[in-house]
């Protein structure tokens, strides 16, 4: 039988270092995403992911199972971490062109243009508030109740922060391919 | 096509590509070294007070049959007489350095850090200073640097109307 995230967490806070790496080793991976994909650097996202489950390790006993998964409470530690790196003057509102063409065909043009690290800077230009759902909902595969206990805030305001994310990505995304510019104001951080 | 079928799809492919992005082996190596320090210093910590525990009732039996003195500050140190120089030149009756009062050295305490995991209720004690090494501090989880572990230093240790040590804390003296 394949043990839960909370049953390896409580083993490897009593001491099983055999629990410890097998939690970390299922759940790495998305930590380590997360954090690549809120803030572009992949330095950043590996000192994120190293220093998240340092802090399962110090304050895993925090974890409480009746408020989310120990997946959420992950990305809520790594959430925290992300935004003490960020330089909060990049997170301003960005100019968003509506003047674009309707999205038909965008996506063609955008395969055919090779366009994908085009839709990671538009991701990385969303406000932080929006960036973080589009990432854990639509980029990791989050439910919306773990997402709410992630960033500790009602599945409601999950739900229409994504649906004003998901807005501004296709605004910005149309500004991609509209009559062939790039993006212009997406921060690259690094 | 719908603009939110288009942005779902860019996001998926974009999820795609990162799919295999994973932190690098390293973090797990250093990850599980802290994970072994960690525990090897849960593991010590009981022994570690027990320990520091027997080490102030030593010291303890030694200070009540060789009592210390009071005063352990430093003492300040008189200035040796200044030369009179022989040139006629007028030396002020009483220049205000001459007035000046030295001041003691100001006494810095550090918290009270307990000796017993369970100890019997506290009705009287008494407050020992001794002199204990470093090295001390750094078992109630106080930092030392490795160079200064065998250096003395100061500690009050509370003793209990049983005898038994309960508490010490640590003493410094700023200027």
């Amino acid at each position: 039988m394949i043990a839960t995230d909370a049953a390896l967490l409580e083993q490897a806070l009593s001491g099983a270092e055999d629990a410890f790496t097998a939690l970390y080793r299922r759940r790495q991976g998305g930590v380590y995403r997360f954090a690549l994909q809120m803030t572009g650097s992949a330095a950043v996202a590996e000192d994120v992911t190293q220093e998240a489950f340092l802090a399962l390790l110090l304050h895993g006993t925090r974890y409480d199972e009746t408020r989310g998964t120990v997946a959420s409470f992950l990305y809520g530690i790594a959430r925290n971490l992300v935004l003490r790196r960020l330089d909060r003057r990049a997170w301003a509102e960005l100019e968003i062109d509506d003047e674009c063409a309707g999205p038909e065909d965008l996506l063609e043009d955008l395969t055919r243009r090779e366009s994908i690290e085009q839709v990671r800077q538009a991701v990385l230009s969303l406000p932080p508030v929006f960036r973080e759902v589009i990432v854990l909902c639509d980029l990791q595969d989050s439910s919306y109740e773990e997402a709410a206990s992630a960033l500790d805030c009602p599945v409601g305001t999950v739900r229409s922060r994504l649906n004003r994310g998901r807005s501004m990505l296709a605004r910005k995304l149309r500004g991609v391919v509209c009559a062939g510019r790039s993006i212009e104001c997406s921060p690259k951080i690094s | 096509m719908q603009s939110e079928d288009f942005v779902a799809a860019a996001l998926r492919k974009l999820a795609e590509q990162d799919a295999g992005r994973q932190a690098p082996e390293a973090v797990e190596a250093s990850l599980v070294q802290a994970f072994g320090r960690r525990r090897a210093r849960k593991k010590l910590a009981p022994i570690a007070l027990a320990t520091l525990a027997a080490a102030a009732a030593i010291t303890l039996f030694f200070a009540r049959i060789q009592p210390q003195p009071k005063q352990i500050a430093p003492v300040p140190v008189t200035q040796p007489p200044v030369a009179v120089a022989a040139a006629p030149v007028p030396i002020p009756k009483a220049t205000p350095k001459a007035r000046r009062v030295k001041r003691q050295p100001r006494e810095v305490v550090t918290q009270f850090f307990p000796l017993l995991d369970v100890a019997p209720p506290f009705e009287r004690g008494e407050l020992l200073r001794v002199t204990v090494p470093a090295s001390t501090m750094r078992k109630v989880g106080l930092p030392v640097r490795e160079e200064r572990l065998a250096d003395p230093v100061y500690a009050d240790v509370l003793v209990g109307q049983e005898g038994l040590a309960r508490a010490i804390r640590f003493v410094s003296y700023e200027q």
